[in-house]
């Protein structure tokens, strides 16, 4: 069975092997700092307690308010996976390092991100839209966009149209 | 001779051409006969599948799955299920996984008639081996239909479990497949790994190392044809796969003819776990009872199945609503071609053709 790494485990590594890379953690997942990522992520994939060396993962999630970048990380040899994540805050310009030069083949899961949900990849040498043409209006897996035509709600007769995101949930997973 | 002047010239591989397997375009430069650039131009099937599935019910998002890589819908029924199952904390009923497990080795096999097949064809095998392994092929859609009511959207299994139990003449109607199966995999065997065509079209053609592999995020036969002994039925069990007795084929040079032959061992493997399948099939219910509206509690999950291309995940975010907050799919054969600039390069054309085909990609999955 593949271990699945708690938050505690995988900060407790990132801290280790980066000091001060760590923005808070949580049951599932680590939170690292933009700034330091880069450097928490070649760390973590060069320790051989860690060895994760296969970004099976990457996507982006949409919280109204701020974006978070999720990484699924897995070693072979020791048969774990951990959950790292990258929040940026600035929707307007909502920017996270790429980890392109650590896992070369993130390249076109970052260029899904980017295209769907509009977070630039710093020093993603190949980012373009990759899906939706080039001048397409908006990034349509962000919350705002828009929804169902003609303001349909999704559920069976009695519970459709309920609890319907009318108003941005804040912090919506794990506080 | 300064005063011949070469320049690189642009080619474009599809986005109708046979050997993208569907709407997909790949931007070529070429100095003569070599590659120099390759850029993949994407998206014409895509459908905003991700968007669409956060305003369904989780079980309206089941159908959604199958279109993605409808080569294989019940390993994309299965991954998503098993998900939402996650989420929810859902148990499956023992002849549930049982079940599942049968049609998910069966739809591997069904997809790997198609690779096989169409990657024969896209060497210059033309149209017999595709013909014959879609004979094969064929049959399986048969029992497909027979339990589910559709040959290529199944649309069978259900969260908690798969949607009806299995017909009466099933088990006699797969085990006649099973019996005629391992025939017809060492006649494809014998007719295409021993062709000298095929071998030099193949063989050193598409290399990709170990650490390319790893690096570039393969998974599936990709990364077991270079050499990594990965596969999720074994590392991470679900379903109840410990259970089975099966190898992992693995390949050494990692060109496009081990990935092939891969693929031709994978075979003969599913058939001997749908064969222990079949031996051991528990009674009881075939699922749990779920309610339709069904509200995982806050939080986030990561399953993963192995599909027919690869590492096949879903990642779903809840916020106790009826439907996903967010449903991302980890496509196998759309991050299998993030290393296809450094596949081709150095090759000729005719190569980029052979190592499209040896990835094996199902254009419905990579735009989505």
């Amino acid at each position: 069975m593949t271990r699945e790494l708690v938050g505690e485990e995988l900060a407790a590594h990132a801290e280790r092997l980066a000091p001060g890379s760590v923005a808070k953690t949580t049951a599932t997942a680590c939170y690292l700092r933009p700034e330091r990522a880069i450097e928490a992520f070649q760390a973590l994939r060069r320790d051989s307690q860690t060895d994760l060396i296969h970004l099976t993962n990457l996507c982006g999630v949409d919280f109204w308010d701020h974006f978070e970048v999720v990484y699924h990380l897995q070693s072979f040899d020791r048969n774990h996976i951990g959950v790292f994540k990258v929040e940026t805050w600035d929707r307007e310009k909502a920017v996270v390092p790429s980890v392109m030069p650590v896992w070369f083949g993130a390249w076109m899961q970052e260029c899904e991100a980017y295209d769907l949900l509009g977070i630039h990849f710093e020093g993603n040498t190949r980012q373009h839209r990759i899906l939706l043409w080039e001048g397409f209006p908006g990034h349509p897996l962000r919350k705002d966009w828009l929804s169902m035509p003609g303001g349909l709600q999704p559920g069976l007769s009695e519970f459709a149209g309920t609890a319907r995101r009318e108003t941005p949930p804040v912090r919506v997973v794990e506080d | 001779m300064s005063a011949i002047k070469s320049e690189p010239f642009i080619l474009n591989i599809g986005p109708q051409h046979p050997s993208t397997h569907g709407v997909f375009r790949v931007r070529v430069s070429v100095d003569g006969e070599q590659i120099v650039d390759a850029e993949m131009v994407m998206g014409y099937l895509h459908r905003s599948m991700e968007k669409l599935a956060e305003e369904r019910t989780y079980t309206q998002n089941i159908p959604f799955t199958d279109r993605t890589d409808y080569l294989s819908s019940m390993s994309n029924n299965l991954g998503y299920c098993l998900a939402v199952e996650k989420l929810a904390g859902i148990g499956v009923p023992a002849r549930g996984d049982a079940i599942r497990v049968i049609m998910a080795e069966f739809q591997r096999l069904a997809s790997h008639c198609m690779a096989v097949g169409a990657f024969a064809n896209d060497t210059g095998a033309w149209q017999t081996p595709v013909m014959w392994s879609f004979r094969e092929r064929e049959n399986i859609l048969d029992l497909f239909e027979m339990t589910s009511g559709a040959r290529l959207t199944c649309n069978y299994m259900r969260i908690g479990g798969v949607a009806f139990d299995l017909p009466k003449d099933f088990v006699p109607a797969a085990q006649k497949i099973l019996d005629s199966l391992p025939k017809f995999i060492d006649e494809i065997d014998e007719l295409l790994s021993g062709n000298e065509i095929f071998l030099v079209r193949t063989k050193n053609v598409g290399v990709v190392s170990p650490e390319l592999a790893a690096n570039a995020s393969l998974s599936g036969p990709m990364l077991r044809g270079s050499g990594i002994a990965w596969d999720i039925r074994k590392a991470d069990p679900y379903c109840g796969y410990e259970k089975y007795d099966f190898e992992i084929p693995i390949g050494y040079r990692g060109d496009s003819f081990d990935r092939f032959s891969v693929r031709l061992e994978e075979m003969r493997q599913s058939v001997k776990i749908i064969r222990q399948a079949l031996a051991g099939l528990p009674g009881g219910p075939h699922s749990t009872q779920v309610p339709l509206a069904l509200r995982p509690p806050k939080g986030e999950a990561y399953a993963r199945v192995e599909g027919p291309r690869g590492e096949l995940g879903y990642y779903l975010v809840s916020d106790e609503g009826p439907s996903p907050y967010r449903f991302h799919i980890r496509p196998p054969s759309f991050i299998n071609l993030s290393a296809l600039r450094e596949m081709t390069v150095g090759g000729t054309v005719a190569d980029a053709i052979v190592v499209l085909g040896s990835i094996d990609i199902v254009v419905g999955e990579i735009d989505r």
